[in-house]
């Protein structure tokens, strides 16, 4: 590691993410998912947890539960149970929640993640315990807004909603790699269509555990759990507060004791949410309302047909394949959708490298400025490939149709047509250059001096000055003959 | 006194050949519910304006020559834990005072889909917990053979509605007997169906793995028309079998010869039973080898077995299954409270009766860390051993017949203060729920003037078998038809 | 020895979000404590490789289409509310953060 996080002591961080799982219906319940509706907008009997209701299992979140599980290398167990977990709470209706215990869908995979050590990206794998399935709480919202008020309210759109619990091993060293763990997961859960896995709307959420043991010694310490993190910065953040906390309490000879921790970004501390002296009693057992999922081989094939070529892959064939520097590869990889876009693209117009320099600069500004994801922009890749050839064949040049990018983004549109009617047609009537040119010379004498007298960069002043007099639409080429000769000329 | 009503069959030729009206049928049902039924307590509610309504209906579609169903028209009664949209449904617990739910339960649809008029719902023991309908907000209720005696529990209502004639048919929930038991005390038919039979929709929840709808009626006949009409495949129940509904009507031709009932010796000891009740039970079975069935020894030696598994694994079902009482979206809530838990802790204290609180925190005991597997899974072991018992018997044997209770109706009171003993009591029935197994108690004669039933075990699947045996008894006996002289 | 103490009672209580007066809760342990003994039977039973039945009926796992219902109307999802503000349902303040969210 370039820098340990800590000289004294080695961290070991293990994290536990909750996804929602990208389906209609929520997971026992045929309940919409919906997200930001008013409170128990979308709810159902059986996630209102009324008399005499009973859960049925949605078989679409079963096969994204599949999915996950391959795309992680994990083994998918054909005989799996579903548990209830009892406990009370207010936005818990049934006072339990039906998760997976003892026999969870999947065990053992591993997400490699990619590290800087010593000024190089390495890769390191970090494995998973086990994924399972279980059903998300609804929403408690303490009202401290209302003045006076001491109470709760108990929004239950969320209840039911489908999670996938991923466990990773405590293999993570420092919050650097929690932090590329957590982007590196997010993208595969992506990638795969899982999950939307978008933090802020709180369908990817992440809790940490943490825990320091002298260098050389393979003794786990005292761990405590940190909750409530709502971002990636904030996840590393938290763990630099805590290995700090730890540190020190060791330091003066003291014990970390198991605790549940929140972090405060104000202070840069964590603090103590509540004492783990034992761990809850759930109270663990087999939901007699479900029955056990048994999943058939060709299920599971059928998942594993349906994963796509991941990130790490892809970024590899864009390499090898198209000649692109590992730097663009990345970026152009960073979303399966960006990358099908680069590569349909790219197909359509036959240059790779210069597809996608257009898409790393141009696209990209234009779906930044927009606050646009490239699924929801309305340029297609045929309309980029046009747009481009346009510019190879000399229609027009380079700056006028990198000026219609941010248009195509936003409302589409044949480049073809577009050129024409903003009148960003290419000048290459040699007798308008002509007379331009001339007038520029005519208008910088100094200028036209200082060249003949040396100073070749002048010209480019000149160009643009052709440039501007014509809008931008000379052909800079020809604009460079013309001047070049005309120079030449008169000297 | 209005006329008592007829059975099933009875309505339906009636209905069939104008004789009498749905309207007609169902006003005097809901008339001996107001008197017969109040005065023995086996009512927790009815609806007379909708059943009215329904009864028109009913009326008008069979003067167009729509009849439904052969039910159609006729009244019934559920057991108040069956779930009907705008209705209430207490479950006989001051936790449930007011709740009115916004769905129905695939066995009231299938039932009013079928024409049924559902006149209204009857007391039963707490979240169907207890063998006697005593502990019930309303108070107990009281045997019609003897309003001393209790109906038995926890569908005691239910059972003293058709009893009293006061309905030819009527739904209760069974988990450890609570169909059979008080078929038994009150001297009518009840059928447990096979574990997956009948939907758990809208069934409120005691002990979900072992919890069934079952059918009232006073005969195998009017039976098998309320299993069909309520059966089969139900996808809102994940453990809702595939088959549909079982032609049970066609088995009923009287044939028994050859038929092998097993006697399971375990259930014929001596000691912790009635001896008449005994004696009655042998008589049915001899009355049965008459008609041509064979008699054959047989041994479930797990038995004893029987009834701490059952209430290791019900409690601990229950106690998870009654979380949802918390007074947070329904149901009564608890006045003045602090703060959250003292919120929790009062509604739920002040909401749940004894017994209700005495399972619930034998079955948080029991899954609790550290017990879990000396009692829980243990439990559940065992459960595996009845059941094997059971296949293994039926491979010599088409049924298995055994006294249903130990006892005829015991007095009301006289086993409140034990409840221990009161557990005892469903001795004979809770294998068949452990095992999933059907079961049918019969009316097989009296003691003191009090009925006995004789229960008749079968394979899963074989309610036909179970109604058939049932059948063929009845067509050589009368005691089915016997009724308390009062309500006769 | 008792099999259940009353301490156990209490905790066991307390998990329940029951709360006992020491009348019945004395009472609820002598009861339990008598039905703990007699479910001592079992300890007699040979299980050695017995699989536990979770599920008496061999099923398949039934498998709902993701398909989304009608949302139920929210006033009948808050009909029996005790407490509601808006369509919300109200409770007594969180005192502590009780358990996760």
């Amino acid at each position: 590691m370039s820098q340990p996080p800590h000289p004294d002591y080695e961290v070991v961080i293990g994290l536990e993410v909750h996804c929602q799982l990208r389906t209609q219906s929520k997971l026992f319940s045929p309940a919409p998912v919906t997200y930001g509706d008013e409170p128990n907008h979308s709810t159902h009997p059986v996630c209102l947890a009324l008399p005499g209701v009973l859960p049925v299992l949605n078989g679409r979140a079963v096969e994204l539960a599949i999915r996950a599980a391959l795309a992680t290398h994990c083994k998918v167990h054909p005989h799996s149970v579903f548990a209830r977990k009892n406990y009370f709470y207010p936005d818990l209706p049934k006072g339990y929640q039906i998760s997976q215990y003892e026999d969870p869908i999947a065990t053992g995979g591993w997400i490699d993640i990619g590290v800087e050590e010593d000024g190089e990206l390495v890769t390191r794998r970090i494995g998973l315990t086990r994924i399972h399935m279980e059903e998300d709480a609804g929403k408690s919202i303490h009202a401290a807004a209302v003045a006076g008020s001491d109470s709760t309210h108990i929004d239950l759109n969320r209840a039911g909603v489908p999670l996938l619990e991923i466990v990773s091993e405590p293999d993570l060293r420092s919050p650097a790699e929690a932090g590329a763990y957590l982007r590196t997961l997010r993208q595969l859960l992506r990638y795969i269509e899982v999950s939307d896995a978008d933090m802020e709307k709180g369908n990817f959420r992440c809790d940490a555990n943490l825990s320091l043991r002298p260098h050389g010694t393979t003794e786990l310490g005292t761990r405590t759990e940190l909750k409530n993190l709502n971002s990636f910065r904030f996840v590393e953040a938290a763990l630099e507060a805590e290995i700090e906390r730890q540190a020190d309490l060791l330091d003066e000879g003291g014990r970390v004791r198991q605790a549940t921790l929140a972090y405060d970004a104000n202070t840069h501390r964590t603090r103590e949410l509540r004492i783990k002296e034992d761990a809850q009693d759930y109270r663990y057992f087999p939901d007699p309302d479900l029955i056990p999922l048994q999943l058939s081989d060709a299920q599971i094939e059928r998942e594993r047909g349906a994963l796509p070529e991941l990130a790490g892959p892809k970024r590899k064939r864009f390499q090898e394949s198209f000649g692109l520097s590992e730097y663009d590869a990345r970026l152009l990889t960073e979303s399966r959708a960006l990358a099908d876009f680069f590569e349909a693209a790219a197909q359509a117009h036959g240059q790779f490298k210069t597809v996608a320099n257009w898409v790393l600069r141009d696209v990209l500004q234009a779906l930044g400025e927009q606050e646009l994801e490239i699924e929801r922009a309305a340029i297609t890749p045929e309309s980029l490939a046009a747009l481009i050839r346009l510019v190879d064949v000399g229609r027009t040049t380079a700056r006028s149709a990198r000026s219609l990018v941010p248009e195509l983004v936003e409302r589409g549109g044949d480049p073809e047509v577009l050129v024409r009617e903003r009148g960003l047609e290419v000048v290459s009537d040699t007798g308008l250059l002509e007379s331009t040119v001339d007038e520029v010379l005519a208008a910088f004498p100094d200028n036209v001096e200082k060249y003949r007298a040396g100073e070749q960069k002048l010209v480019n002043f000149l160009i643009g000055q052709v440039m501007k007099r014509t809008q931008g639409k000379a052909d800079p080429v020809t604009v460079r003959e013309i001047l070049a000769r005309k120079l030449a000329e008169s000297s | 006194m209005t006329a008592p009503l007829p059975t099933l069959q009875e309505a339906r030729r009636a209905l069939d050949s104008d004789e009498t009206s749905s309207l007609e049928l169902v006003s005097n049902s809901l008339d001996r519910a107001a008197s017969i039924g109040s005065r023995l307590n086996l009512f927790l509610g009815t609806r007379d304006e909708a059943a009215m309504t329904a009864a028109e209906a009913s009326d008008a579609r069979r003067a167009a020559g729509e009849v439904r169903s052969p039910l159609d028209g006729i009244p019934v009664a559920i057991k108040d834990n069956m779930v009907q949209a705008g209705e209430p449904t207490t479950c006989a617990s001051r936790i449930l005072e007011g709740f009115i739910s916004p769905y129905t339960s695939t066995v009231v649809e299938r039932l009013e889909a079928a024409g049924a008029v559902i006149i209204g719902r009857t007391n039963m023991d707490e979240f169907a917990m207890g063998s006697s309908t005593e502990h019930s907000i309303s108070g107990p209720a009281h045997n019609p053979w003897n309003p001393e005696r209790s109906t038995g529990g926890s569908s005691g209502g239910s059972a003293g509605a058709v009893s009293a004639r006061i309905v030819p048919g009527a739904l209760g929930s069974d988990t450890g007997g609570s169909v059979r038991q008080p078929a038994s005390f009150s001297g009518v038919v009840g059928l447990k169906p096979t574990y997956g039979r009948v939907s758990r929709w809208g069934l409120v929840a005691y002990a979900s793995s072992l919890d069934q709808i079952g059918v009232f009626a006073r005969s195998a006949a009017d039976a098998a028309w309320l299993l069909e009409a309520i059966s089969g495949h139900d996808p809102l129940d994940s453990t809702s079998l595939p088959e549909p509904a079982p032609h049970c009507s066609e088995a009923l031709d009287g044939d028994v010869s050859g038929l092998v009932i097993g006697l399971p010796r375990e259930y014929f000891v001596e000691e912790g039973v009635d001896p008449r009740v005994l004696a009655r039970v042998r008589e049915a079975v001899g009355e049965l080898e008459r008609a041509g069935a064979k008699v054959r020894d047989v041994s479930l030696p797990h038995t004893d077995s029987a009834i701490a598994t059952y209430y290791l694994i019900a409690t601990a079902e229950a106690s998870s299954n009654l979380a949802r009482f918390d007074g947070v979206r329904y149901g009564r809530r608890a006045q003045g409270t602090e703060d959250l838990t003292d919120m929790y802790q009062r509604t739920r204290s002040e909401g749940f009766g004894t017994e209700v609180k005495r399972r619930i925190l034998l079955g948080t005991y029991v899954l609790s860390a550290g017990y879990y597997d000396a009692y829980y899974r243990k439990a559940q072991r065992v459960r595996t051993l009845l059941r094997r018992d059971f296949e293994e018997a039926f491979q010599g044997c088409d049924v298995i017949a055994t006294p249903t209770a130990p006892e005829v109706a015991f007095g009301i009171g006289s086993k409140t203060s034990d409840p221990l003993r009161m557990y005892l009591s469903d001795v004979y029935t809770v294998s068949a729920n452990l095992a999933g197994i059907p079961g049918i108690s019969i009316p097989c004669g009296f003691v003191e003037g009090l009925p006995v039933g004789l229960q008749l075990l079968g394979p899963p699947l074989d309610e036909p078998a179970l109604l058939r045996v049932a059948d063929a008894y009845q067509r050589r006996t009368d005691h089915h038809s016997q009724c308390p002289a009062e309500f006769a | 020895m008792a099999h259940i103490t009353r301490d156990e009672v209490e905790r066991v209580a307390a998990l329940a979000r029951l709360s006992l007066t020491d009348e019945e809760a004395e009472r609820m342990a002598d009861e339990l404590d008598r039905i703990l003994e007699f479910v001592q039977v079992l300890e007699q039973v040979d299980t050695e490789d017995v699989e536990p039945t979770s599920h008496v009926m061999p099923l398949r796992t039934p498998l709902r289409e993701d398909r989304a219902a009608e949302s139920l109307d929210p006033e009948l999802a808050l009909a029996n509310a005790p407490a509601r503000e808006g369509t919300a349902f109200v409770v007594p303040k969180v005192i502590e953060a009780e358990e996760e969210g």
